[in-house]
């Protein structure tokens, strides 16, 4: 008797002990732990284009007059409305949860097997992304951010110490400057197919990173006259920025499902009720059409022939049918969704330093660069070179920069927002620091005092999460940058 | 652990210190007719010893002169004999129950006494659930039991259904009890294909048990019977007893059989027949609402429709009767069950076929069943039983906006639903909105068909090593196979270009359980029964999913993965988990009135951090019986016991919770989306990305703490009984995925945070109203009243949405100081004395203010009272069941009134009305909104698909069914092959009246599971009635 309750209590012990190994099997099969920056860096740069392109594109293209809401969001926008209750997924999935992370990831799985080149191109995308952030919400988490566990709630950084830095804080000029010494460093490995901006090419990396900084010192140039100066005199002098449209830096997609830029999805894709929310403003066609503008042409189509548009704050009897309304054209969407996503361009480069040269001093002649903006436009709209030549000389006024600097900056900006055409946050950057161009006001405005947003509110659930937050900083208030 | 083990051990040698002698005792167990009982128990009290009377009612068996007999039988009362020294023992058995006698099968299939048990247990017995008009057991058992909550998805064929046991008791984890068949650890999963936003619904896997095969199912609700089965049963267990030939008393029986039934959609509401499709009383052809010019108005005899074709403008006076069918339900079975309890066998086959009353739709289970029990004679008993299963089951997807359900409830009254084609010569819909898909069309083109085969079985080996000590070992296996396909064909709403998905499903789990059961009478002193029970469970639950996303399709109608072209989203999911576990419990009974009961668990979880990962659980339960302690019983004081017990369960977490990890990478929501790997320029790039969540290596178990006080009280001689329960739910330290701020770049963090309560009363009530002579009326009534509160959940977290698919601004939520499951929303906006505020310049509400609780899903107090008749040998049974309270988030409902589809809103259309509300005056005071605004701008106004005004109250009262059945008299079968016949009639769900709601408020778009409450454009409600037979032979 006692034998058999001894076995038992042994065998029970013995169970009891030799389990360790029976339960040691909680490594997740379906999901890495660690992984190659060649896989983080596609995601990341998909993060920063959707960040662009989805919906604060939506909000920012409508706010700006180049589309007009028809339903849904954008016709909330369109009447300057936005609360904390929007851009909850760019914030949370796009921005900071998406881009923001992954370039932190890719930045930190490169420097562990020393590919520097790796390093290079997301440090100067994760200053890319952190300014549209900053743009967009102003003061934003930024020195404490992206620590996982290690800080749960970050606290929120002055948008003038993200972009200049403090002695605790590297600004994102310097982020961009590490950057593009990183991408001169050796590399143990290289990207290829991978980066879906230039397929490997490091060189072009370097002209977008100072580039970069050019747009950096263009956004706050207003604000601090002489430190904008002194960036753009040092990039010029290495005279290594991009200088033409092959070297844009452009975020390429596909034209399968699930490969498709997000503006080809909420403005062009047949079937896809998001669609039909928006079409192109009466107020943007009116402009291209004013200049005489062939790009018009490029930018935006017309089913039937004529194009179909409402004003900005429409809010009667929509146009029927919608298969007639006149939308982005694949100049922005890609024939079947490939975009690219434009983010940073020549045109664009052309267009600062032509500003800069009048409101800075900067070396170049504003005029020649005015001019070598709207050609590059052009040229990137599709319109050949006689095509270009014969607008320039049918419309000299247009293409002259004369009259005081205000007027010179007003056509400059005029200028950089068609060209901008597809890319509402740099249409809304500019209009926000130099007031151009002139948009007519949208009807039925409601806002938070009638006027046209000048930031985006911070996200509700941001708020009830991070005790660092100040409620209700309204759109109708200014970030650091926008002086007036 | 091994101080505990040492201390049972010896508890253990202390009972065999006391060993006595042995000698025969033989006799025959009759009824109070004199005739024989066969297959009544005999056995002696406290030990292992025990036989069952043969065919004749005789039973020999070895006693020693000290030993009590014990002598029952189902139905019967039990009869306790002292041995002495007798050696021919005659019982008579007094038939009807004491409830304190009745058996009850308790954790690990121990049978007790009601009398010895300090928690609530609830048994239904096999002929309550089955031959009662509804395939799904859980089902069956809505109105039936105190303290459970069941909620069936929707009337879809197969649909799932939710069960929680005294309330929810954790704020992440799985809520639904523990499923026990026949002591094999059942799996009860809602797979999931899709979205549950706008998935189909598919089945809780409890329904591949058909009810016909069901002996009895004993509902063990508080979590002092979870210690023998571990932490899952921390939300109760539900301990199912299949038939087996076990009560056969030594015959031999086939059972046959067989029932029909029809079903139909109910619920539906009536709709008006006086207005057409338009706005604004204008005729618009691609709108939704019925808003147009009033039908007859000159001038719109005819319009043209958004095909272009002339068509006259009127009613179509009920599209709904148009688009669901009449279903059925065929089920036939045959059994053959043979043998005695220590020498049996049963085996048996079911069917059943289910046309649902969705057209399309179905769902069939066919299972083939056998087990047996034998006692070798070395002593040795071993047993088994093994089934197989064969379930299959279609149904559309649903919906908001791009299913049929969300078109159904968007019908324009003027649209011709079934008069004209659906589809065009492309495969292709038709209807009056080119954006969605014609009801029809959809049910034809987007459905998922899940296929099921499911092995489940356990085989036992026992051996009482002496008469008062037995080791048990046995093995249990459940395992299934769900292979599904998803079918959205090309032109689909959710899917334009088409999708094909073919998933598998695979749950396995084993359980290996030792079991050394030791029991004494009159142990260390007089009167003094103990028993002592030690386990091991060693547990393994493996759980895989593979799936293959084909999309973008190219040939029309051809259903396979191979027509598609993008196949990013197919995945690959594996999950591992294995469980160690020690327990122990110690029973002592005291002169049949006092008990006490002290139990015990150690587990050890491979999900939780190594060296961290053993837990200890205890519980104490007490039990005594005044009645019989203190000579207390009367002609009026039958019985009355006292049961008080305290808990504490712990509970593992999920698999891989504790590593951070990287996930294929996504962006994007419905507006726009990619997923990687993303095709570019002709080379396809993989992208991963941190996961959102943040993993956590300190993770520890949570518990939940469970105090509970009952009373059971028999009046007049058992005519009244009365059960009662108080129970106080703590449960602390969740595992949770916490909120953080996501500029950290995460999303959430697995921690264990938070605290929430349940506390609730329940009441078992039966009685014999009258019984004179053949006829007797009984009642049987249950009452229900929870109280669950979220105490808490994280520092600086109020609020946080429960785990799974949500519509942003619809948000299921746990929220301080409220109860769980609240659903946060937009609410509109109020002055302090919670009056409406209305825009002065538009007459319609203020905009509502986002974040705001609008909704408690959670009833007030739910109750269900059977009246059962019989006179000779008809039965007839109706029950009758409420819910109390507790609200409803339709989205069908706003469709209607929104769309002024619904009857109410084509009342008095042409004249103004005033919303209900206030308008705030400069001054700080309030006038009485008299701002008249028209119909369609009124009926809007009072709510969009997300707004409180979708909010509605889901109290209703509801005849759950009633069952009419008449036994053929024995005389009629004399010259028939048969030993009995049964014919009846039965249905459900044939009457209900929901005061707050126009329509069936039991409907959950999403099925079983945490979100609850929600009707998400979703299947409607079903009634079923029909006929069955049962012959035995």
């Amino acid at each position: 008797m006692k034998k058999v309750i001894t076995y038992i209590a042994g065998a029970l012990l013995l169970t009891a002990t030799s389990c360790n190994d029976f339960l040691d099997i909680n490594q997740t099969p379906n999901n890495p732990t660690s992984v190659p920056p060649s896989v983080l860096l596609p995601s990341a740069l998909t993060g920063t284009a959707f960040a662009n392109n989805n919906e604060l594109n939506r909000f920012a293209s409508t706010i700006m007059s180049v589309t007009a809401g028809a339903g849904g969001s954008p016709a909330t926008y369109d009447i300057y409305n936005t609360n904390g209750g929007d851009f909850q997924n760019q914030w949370r999935f796009e921005v900071y949860g998406g881009a923001l992370i992954s370039y932190n990831k890719t930045i930190e799985s490169a420097d562990a097997i020393g590919a520097k080149a790796y390093s290079g191109i997301a440090k100067i995308m994760k200053a890319y992304t952190y300014s549209l952030a900053t743009d967009v919400w102003g003061d934003v988490p930024y020195s404490e951010a992206l620590l996982g566990d290690a800080n749960t709630q970050p606290r929120v950084d002055k948008q003038e110490d993200i972009y200049k830095g403090t002695a605790q804080i590297q600004g994102l000029f310097d982020l961009v400057r590490e950057g593009i010494a990183d991408l001169d460093a050796p590399s143990t490995v290289k990207p290829g197919a991978d980066d879906l901006v230039y397929g490997g090419n490091l060189a072009n990396w370097k002209k977008a990173g100072n580039t970069i900084l050019l747009k950096f010192a263009n956004t706050i140039s207003r604000k601090e006259p002489a430190l904008a100066k002194q960036v753009i005199d040092e990039v010029l002098a290495s005279d290594n920025y991009i200088k033409q449209n092959s070297e844009n830096l452009n975020v390429r997609f596909g034209s399968s499902v699930g490969s498709k830029a997000p503006v080809f999805e909420w403005a062009a894709q047949e079937g896809q009720s998001f669609r039909n929310e928006v079409m192109i403003s009466t107020n943007f066609v009116n402009l291209l059409q004013g200049k005489n503008d062939p790009r018009l042409e490029k930018f935006v189509t017309k089913p039937t022939g004529s194009y179909v548009t409402i004003v900005n704050g429409f809010r009667g009897t929509l146009p029927q049918p919608q298969s007639s309304w006149s939308r982005f054209s694949s100049y922005v969407t890609g024939a079947a969704g490939e975009g690219p996503v434009r983010l940073v361009t020549n045109a664009q480069r052309a267009f600062i330093l032509a500003e800069s040269a009048i409101t800075l001093g900067t070396a170049g002649d504003a005029e020649a660069l005015y001019q070598e903006g709207i050609r590059a436009s052009m040229q990137a709209a599709g319109l050949t070179a006689a095509e270009i030549t014969a607008y320039f000389t049918a419309n000299p006024t247009e293409v002259t920069l004369t009259g005081t600097d205000a007027e010179k900056i007003e056509k400059i900006i005029t200028q950089k927002y068609i060209a901008a055409f597809g890319n509402g946050l740099e249409q809304w950057n500019d209009w926000r620091r130099t007031g151009y161009p002139a948009l007519p006001a949208h009807q039925n405005a409601v806002g938070i005092d009638g006027t046209r947003p000048v930031r985006a509110q911070y996200i509700d659930q941001e708020i009830a999460r991070n005790p660092n937050f100040t409620p209700n900083i309204f759109s109708n208030v200014k970030v650091w940058w926008d002086v007036d | 652990m091994r101080k505990l083990l040492l201390l049972f051990l010896g508890v253990l040698l202390a009972i065999g210190q006391t060993y006595a002698q042995s000698n025969t005792v033989s006799g025959r167990v009759t009824d109070t007719d004199g005739s024989p009982i066969p297959g009544a128990t005999v056995a002696v009290k406290g030990g292992t010893t025990g036989t069952t009377t043969d065919n004749n009612g005789s039973y020999s068996l070895s006693a020693p002169s000290s030993a009590t007999l014990v002598f029952s039988f189902v139905g019967f009362e039990s009869r306790e004999v002292q041995v002495g020294n007798q050696t021919v023992i005659n019982v008579t058995l007094q038939s009807g129950i004491n409830e304190l006698n009745e058996v009850v099968v308790t954790a690990q299939g121990i049978e007790r006494d009601r009398r010895s048990l300090g928690y609530a247990v609830q048994s239904v017995s096999g002929d309550l659930i089955s031959q009662r008009s509804e395939p799904n057991l859980l089902n069956t058992l809505q109105g039936k039991l105190a303290g459970v909550n069941i909620g069936s998805a929707s009337g879809a064929a197969g649909a799932s259904t939710n069960i929680n046991i005294r309330g929810i008791t954790s704020f992440n984890g799985n809520n639904q009890p523990l499923i026990v068949v026949d002591g094999i650890i059942f799996n009860n999963n809602t797979d999931n294909t899709q979205n549950t936003l706008f998935g189909s619904q598919p089945s809780n896997r409890l329904s591949d048990i058909a009810p016909e095969t069901i002996e009895s199912i004993n509902i063990l609700k508080g979590p002092a019977a979870a210690v023998l089965y571990g932490s899952r049963a921390s939300a109760g267990a539900i301990v199912i007893t299949t038939k087996s030939g076990r009560t056969m008393k030594g015959k031999t029986e086939v059972t046959v059989n067989s029932s029909y039934n029809v079903q139909q959609a109910t619920g539906l509401p009536s709709l008006q027949n006086e207005y057409g499709q338009g706005t604004n009383n204008n005729f618009v052809p691609t709108t939704t609402g019925s808003w147009g010019p009033r039908f007859g108005t000159p001038g719109f005899e005819t319009v043209v429709n958004s095909q272009g074709e002339t068509v006259p403008y009127q009613a179509y006076p009920n599209h709904f009767k148009e688009f669901y069918r009449t279903g059925n339900i065929l089920q036939n079975g045959v059994s053959i069950a043979s043998g005695t309890i220590d020498d049996n066998y049963i085996a048996t086959i079911n069917s059943m076929f289910q046309n649902g009353v969705i057209p399309n739709s179905e769902f069939n289970r066919h299972s083939v069943a056998v087990g047996g029990n034998k006692r070798l004679t070395n002593g040795v008993r071993v047993g088994g039983t093994i089934t197989y299963v064969k379930s299959t089951q279609q149904n559309t997807t649903m919906g908001n906006g791009g299913s049929a359900f969300g078109q159904i409830t968007r019908i324009p009254r003027s649209f011709d639903f079934s008069g004209r084609p659906f589809q065009n010569e492309l495969g292709r819909s038709i209807f009056y909105n080119p954006a969605q898909n014609h009801p029809l069309w959809s049910v034809n083109n987007e459905f998922l068909r899940s296929n099921v085969d499911r092995v489940f079985g356990n085989l036992r080996v026992g051996y009482d090593i002496t008469n008062w000590l037995n080791v048990t070992y046995r093995v249990t296996a459940d395992s299934y196979m769900d292979r599904r396909k998803l079918t959205l064909r090309i032109g689909s709403a959710r899917q334009t270009q088409g999708q094909i998905i073919e998933d598998a499903i695979f749950n396995s789990e084993l359980n290996g359980d030792l079991l050394i059961t030791a029991q004494k009478s009159n142990f260390l002193m007089e009167g003094l029964d103990a028993t002592l029970l030690l386990g091991q469970n060693l547990n393994q639950r493996d759980f895989q999913n593979s799936t293959v996303s084909a999309a973008s399709l190219t040939i029309p109608g051809f259903d396979n993965v191979s027509n598609g072209s993008v196949f990013t989203a197919s995945a690959e999911t594996r999950n591992r988990r294995r469980l160690v576990g020690h327990y122990g419990q110690l029973s002592l009974g005291y002169n049949q009135y006092l008990f006490l009961e002290l139990s015990g668990r150690v587990d050890k979880s491979s999900t939780l951090p190594k060296g961290n990962s053993a837990y200890f659980y205890p519980s104490v339960a007490v039990s005594f019986v005044p009645t019989d302690a203190f000579k207390l019983e009367s002609d009026v004081l039958s019985y009355t016991k006292l049961r008080a017990s305290a808990a504490r369960v712990g509970r593992d977490a999920d698999p891989y919770l504790l590593q951070s990890v990287f996930v294929q990478s996504t962006y994007g929501n419905n507006v726009a989306s990619v997923t990687f790997p993303l095709s570019v320029g002709g080379a396809s790039i993989p992208g991963f990305t941190p996961s959102t969540r943040i993993g956590s290596n300190n993770l520890t178990p949570e518990f939940v703490t469970s105090y509970e006080v009952g009373l059971n009280v028999g009046l007049f001689r058992n005519r009244l009984g009365l059960d009662l329960a108080l129970f106080d739910t703590r449960s602390t330290n969740q595992i949770f995925n916490v909120a953080v701020s996501n500029a950290s770049g995460f999303d959430t963090r697995t921690t264990n945070i938070g605290e929430m309560t349940n506390k609730g009363i329940e009441a078992v009530l039966t009685s014999t109203i009258v019984r004179t002579g053949a006829f007797k009326w009984d009642v049987a009534a249950n009452f229900t009243r929870i109280r669950n509160k979220v105490i808490s959940i994280a520092p600086g977290v109020d609020n946080s949405a429960i785990t799974g698919n949500q519509f942003s601004g619809i948000n299921p939520s746990i929220k301080e100081g409220f109860p769980y499951g609240v659903i946060i929303g937009s609410k509109n906006q109020r002055n302090e004395a919670g009056e409406l505020l209305v825009n002065p310049s538009t007459g319609t509400y203020l905009p509502a203010t986002a974040g705001e609780v609008i909704a408690n899903v959670q009833p007030n107090w739910t109750g269900g009272i059977t009246n059962t008749f019989n006179y000779k040998g008809l039965n007839l049974s109706i029950l009758f069941d409420t819910r109390q309270g507790g609200q409803l988030y339709s989205f069908s409902m706003v469709d209607l009134r929104s769309g002024g589809h619904i009857d109410f809103t084509g009342v008095d259309r042409g004249l103004p009305r005033v919303l209900p509300g206030v308008i705030a005056n400069a001054d700080g005071t309030f006038t009485p909104n008299n701002i008249q605004i028209p119909a369609q701008t009124y009926w809007a106004a009072l709510g969009g698909l997300a707004s409180e005004g979708a909010v509605f109250d889901a109290t209703v009262y509801r005849l759950r069914e009633i069952a009419l059945n008449y036994n053929l008299p024995a005389q009629w079968l004399r010259n028939t092959p048969f030993g009995g016949a049964t014919i009846g009639v039965s249905g459900r769900n044939l009457w209900f009246f929901a005061p707050g709601f126009p329509g069936d408020p039991e409907v959950n778009t999403q099925g079983a599971g945490n979100i609850q409450g929600l009707d998400l454009n979703g299947a409607p409600q079903t009634k079923n009635y029909g006929v069955n037979l049962r012959f035995t032979f």
